[in-house]
């Protein structure tokens, strides 16, 4: 970046450079910023903004917050709102044990292809969420693994095992995708639990229990806060599983905007749905960026 | 080594592969087997055939495997390019500026895709803009939602990378665009093609705006993956998930081998 | 007051590192604006360059001249601001104050890449991604060298630097002495007035160190007009390399002279202790080229011409531990200092006639192959002393009695508080001269 660097010899006040102006050459700084900051503006907050608009233009024309109160009146978009929360919260606190206790296993019960699986998990989080409620459907379906274990072994014509469509499925998808949201910063922190430290708890007579909740945790406490922000965020945001379920009587507040602007066409509608989801979303997202920005900050900071 | 009697290790792995293989590789190996299936009644599938294999080599479902190739390869360029354009820009800006822009950039994360799907086609469904029902509404979607990725992975490897090389070259008389095409950039090869990979499984496996946006004639793998469930043709569903997966996962290992051989040069 | 006037100046380029004197870098800088020749001899100068973070100045108005050809070391613990005196003078740090000149062209403003230079650092930073010889291409490519050029000129360096037969491997294959010379190859390839050296042996062996550090000096004689600023912490390296030191400590610049100077008359004592180790008394003149400590009265060669601290007045003796030899125990009277074994008038004279006699008690002693280094106790303070490998060392307790020539002390003014710039004595002080009753 010629700019920056011939601005930053520029800089500071200098008293007796004999009248010599300070040569500065090409564009400045940021100035190289903007072209992609404008091509995200076109694409993206201007959208944003329009569908802001939109949510106070009803169709009848004109602009009102006649869409907003139509909405917050309907019990589907209450039931949406409670069913996305509920469901968030469960699943972050499903993938944090989950998460905590796989990643310990694999860093300090070590076994052989303990690598591999953490290769694995990465290649995990490249495949859609989706992926999982389809395989869901095959496990715990009615007609699937679970059930046919059931109707061999009992003679019986259907299983017992009905929930997927349920928004407990939704949740046992959700915990299954992202736990290795969770897994990877732990692993990471994980890394770098002295292992000194944990050896001389174990010979000062500490059990495993103790050292996990009085070395371990403490250690691992910010990386679990900054992967149950992350989880709470992208599960709040999740679509593909929900829709998979095709359950209709689960509905949150993303499957909500594509109904209401796809099936139902109501435009006004879907926007005050999505504003409000953007809100929420982007507010809790925000608060995960402070934390990991506290929690690694100052480190980058001595590092630069 | 925190457990250290050999029952308690072999307990720790118990109970690790009792919530592990249920919860991570039953799901893919059930796809798996239930694409080469007909019936699934029982414990197991059964009346094994490749019927939906076949199927996946003609029509429909070809084009839909073409259409996401094509969607993801133009999503993840323009995603490198705009993303990675922008961390560099970011690298040299310090305070307030590097701030919004580190905000801006991250902020398609924090939105619900399929928010960003409704916000481009309230956006583009009128003059100025008539993209509604194109190829480029879909592919705009996904550049908008993977950028935010391209972005955070460039930035970090510019973290990471020494400043020490960038002066040396300066101190050698190369002006900052020499110094950039020169050294910056093939120092950062292995993490661009990486960003380059995220990008693309990501794409590939974009749902959620895809469902907003897409015109009859652009249906990505994902639409057409639900199209097949939705009307009850699990099976056919599962083949086409296996292609889905199958694909994501050459890409990556291309660009894997690509990173390799970009370090050992 | 500058070491020009120093008896012990075997330099005739030694120009002044000392503050803002009127004729503060004499000698230096040509017209200004004059571009300097690629190649050409360029020297370096601070002027009164200040470099600040926030609130923290990492560099307070240094003053100093790099002579064309010379090699400076910047010498000082570690935050002294070596560093950032090399870097501002890379451009990499912008000054809050005062101008950095090149070849007597001031470069305060230019961007690292248009000051000519050649610059090692501690990770020698070789491009991963070229081989050696397009590492040491780099630089002419960059310039736009004529194609026909480049490859001779990547031969010369890599010749010069040993390195000739490693052209086409690639960095990570070399070891860390190789990459060494490969960075120097790439730095003189473009053949700059000036080389920076940014603490480039830190990273090798102490037995790779001397080698390259021979091999350095070597490179020196065969480019005899490029200046070199070389930073390290290790005083053998300056020692060894460097026309000339300059001594930093707390970003200000404590010293600057030749090795010689610097050791043998140090003038503060932050000097006296970085460079080589010393004994610093604490001592009250009496006139006449005679101190006091404790008891004991000490002689000091004197000056002429040279006036001392006034009778009453503080000063720092500095001993270096070698120049301390130990008497003969069954000769030294075992007298306890403050008995008044000595009369207060009479300077410190052993039975065998010797001048400058200190006693003390052994704390301690180590033997270091050829010497053994005795601790002892005297007068409030713990000497060092590095005597000869002795037969029978001396026990832990014993009282022992300790001698120096007068013309090894040097006296510092004042306390013992370091970097006091003003009111300096002349540097191979000690004399007592008129003004003493």
């Amino acid at each position: 970046m010629a700019s920056a660097s011939a601005e930053r010899a520029g800089a500071g006040p200098r008293a007796d450079t004999g009248g010599r102006p300070v040569r500065r050459r090409g564009v400045p700084g940021p100035l190289w910023a903007v072209p992609p900051v404008a091509a995200l503006g076109l694409v993206f907050l201007y959208p944003l903004a329009l569908v802001v608009k939109q949510s106070f233009s009803p169709d009848a024309g004109g602009h009102s917050t006649r869409p907003w109160s139509q909405v917050f009146q309907e019990q589907s978009f209450r039931t949406a709102l409670w069913n996305t929360v509920w469901i968030a919260a469960g699943s972050t606190a499903g993938c944090l044990v989950l998460g905590f206790v796989l990643a310990l296993v694999i860093a300090f019960v070590p076994f052989p292809g303990g690598k591999l699986l953490s290769r694995f998990i990465d290649v995990f989080l490249a495949f859609p969420s989706f992926l999982i409620t389809l395989a869901l459907l095959f496990v715990y379906g009615t007609v699937g693994m679970a059930n046919g274990l059931w109707t061999d072994a009992t003679g019986a014509s259907s299983g017992p095992v009905d929930f997927l469509h349920t928004p407990w499925g939704v949740l046992l998808a959700e915990v299954t995708y992202f736990t290795p949201f969770v897994m990877r910063p732990l692993l990471a922190a994980f890394s770098q639990v002295d292992t000194a430290q944990l050896e001389a708890a174990a010979s000062l007579g500490a059990r495993a229990p103790r050292i996990v909740r009085q070395v371990i945790l403490p250690e691992a406490l910010p990386s679990l806060a900054a992967g149950g922000g992350l989880v709470l965020v992208l599960c709040l945001n999740e679509f593909g599983i929900v829709l998979f379920t095709g359950a209709k009587n689960t509905t949150t507040l993303p499957t909500l905007v594509y109904s209401k602007a796809i099936l139902d066409g109501d435009y006004p509608g879907a926007c005050v749905v999505a504003v409000v989801s953007v809100a929420l979303s982007v507010s809790l997202y925000g608060l995960y960026r402070a934390l990991v920005a506290r929690t690694t900050g100052g480190a980058r900071r001595a590092g630069a | 080594m925190l457990v250290h009697s050999r029952a308690g290790r072999i307990a720790a792995w118990v109970v690790f592969f009792v919530l592990f293989l249920p919860l991570f590789a039953l799901p893919f190996l059930v796809i798996v087997m239930a694409s080469f299936a007909t019936n699934w009644s029982g414990a197991f599938p059964s009346h094994p055939t490749f019927a939906h294999y076949r199927a996946v080599g003609g029509g429909d479902s070809l084009h839909a495997l073409t259409t996401s190739l094509l969607t993801a390869l133009c999503a993840s360029v323009l995603a490198l390019l705009v993303g990675g354009w922008a961390a560099l820009a970011a690298e040299k800006l310090r305070g307030g500026t590097r701030k919004v822009i580190d905000a801006l950039f991250v902020l398609p994360v924090a939105v619900p895709s399929v928010v960003v799907g409704l916000s481009l086609l309230v956006a583009f469904s009128q003059p100025p803009f008539l993209l509604n029902g194109t190829a480029k509404i879909v592919i705009l979607a996904h550049t908008v939602l993977v950028t935010a990725f391209a972005y955070q992975s460039v930035g970090a490897a510019l973290a990471r990378l020494d400043p020490a090389y960038e002066q040396s070259a300066a101190s050698l008389g190369a002006r900052p665009a020499y110094v950039l095409w020169r050294v910056r950039l093939p120092l950062l090869l292995p993490s661009l093609t990486a960003a380059a990979g995220l990008c693309f499984a990501l794409s590939m496996g974009e749902l959620s705006a895809t469902m907003m946006l897409y015109p009859p004639d652009w249906m990505p793998l994902p639409v057409q993956i639900y199209g097949a469930t939705n009307r009850g043709s699990l099976f056919e569903g599962a083949a086409l998930a296996v292609v889905l997966m199958v694909s994501t996962l050459l890409v990556l290992l291309v660009m894997g081998r690509v990173r390799t051989r970009a370090t050992y040069r | 007051m500058t070491r020009t006037g120093s008896a012990t100046s075997d330099d005739p380029a030694a120009t002044p590192g000392t503050p803002t004197g009127p004729d503060a870098g004499k000698g230096s800088a040509p017209a200004p604006g004059s571009a300097p020749a690629p190649g050409s001899a360029s020297g370096i100068r601070f002027d009164h360059v200040t470099v600040s973070y926030g609130a923290t100045t990492v560099l307070d108005a240094l003053d100093l001249t790099v002579e064309p050809g010379e090699v400076m070391a910047l010498l000082g613990p570690s935050g002294s601001g070596k560093t950032t005196a090399l870097r501002a003078v890379a451009g990499f740090v912008t000054p809050a104050a005062g101008r950095v000149l090149i070849g007597g062209r001031d470069v305060t403003g230019l961007p690292p890449y248009k000051r000519g230079i050649g610059m090692v650092v501690q990770q020698y930073a070789l491009f991963p991604h070229l081989r050696v010889e397009q590492n040491v291409a780099f630089g002419l490519r960059a310039n736009r060298t004529p194609r026909a050029e480049v490859g001779p000129r990547v031969a010369a360096a890599l010749e010069m630097t040993g390195m000739a037969d490693y052209a086409r491997r690639y960095p990570r294959e070399l070891s860390g002495g190789q990459q060494q010379r490969v960075a120097i190859a790439r730095a003189l390839a473009i053949r700059p007035g000036v080389l920076l050296l940014d603490e480039p042996l830190s990273a090798l062996d102490a037995q790779l160190r001397s080698g390259m550090l021979a091999e350095l000096a070597r490179l020196h004689r065969e480019l005899p007009d490029v200046s070199i600023l070389y930073v390290t912490h290790d005083q053998i390296e300056a020692l060894t390399l460097a026309d000339r030191i300059a001594v930093l400590d707390q970003a200000r610049l404590q010293d600057c002279g030749t090795p010689h100077e610097l050791y043998r008359t140090p003038r503060t004592a932050f000097t006296a202790g970085f460079v080589g180790s010393a004994n610093l008394l604490r001592v009250r003149a009496e006139g006449h080229g005679v101190f006091r400590l404790g008891t004991a009265a000490l002689r000091v060669a004197e000056h002429p011409g040279v006036p001392g601290p006034a009778p009453g007045a503080e000063a720092t003796m500095c001993l270096r531990p070698h120049v301390l030899r130990q008497l003969a125990s069954e000769d030294a009277p075992d007298a306890t200092p403050g008995t008044g074994g000595y009369p207060d008038t009479d300077p410190g004279i052993g039975p065998a006639g010797e001048v400058n006699v200190l006693h003390g008690t052994v704390t301690g002693v180590q033997w270091r192959g050829h010497t053994h280094r005795l601790l002892v106790e005297a007068y409030g303070h713990e000497l060092r002393a590095d005597v000869g490998d002795l037969r029978q060392p001396p026990a832990v307790g014993a009282r022992i009695a300790l001698a120096f020539d007068p013309q090894d002390a040097v006296l510092l003014p004042g306390g013992l508080t370091a970097g006091a710039a003003d009111g300096r004595t002349a540097p191979a002080a000690g004399g007592a001269g008129d003004g003493v009753g």
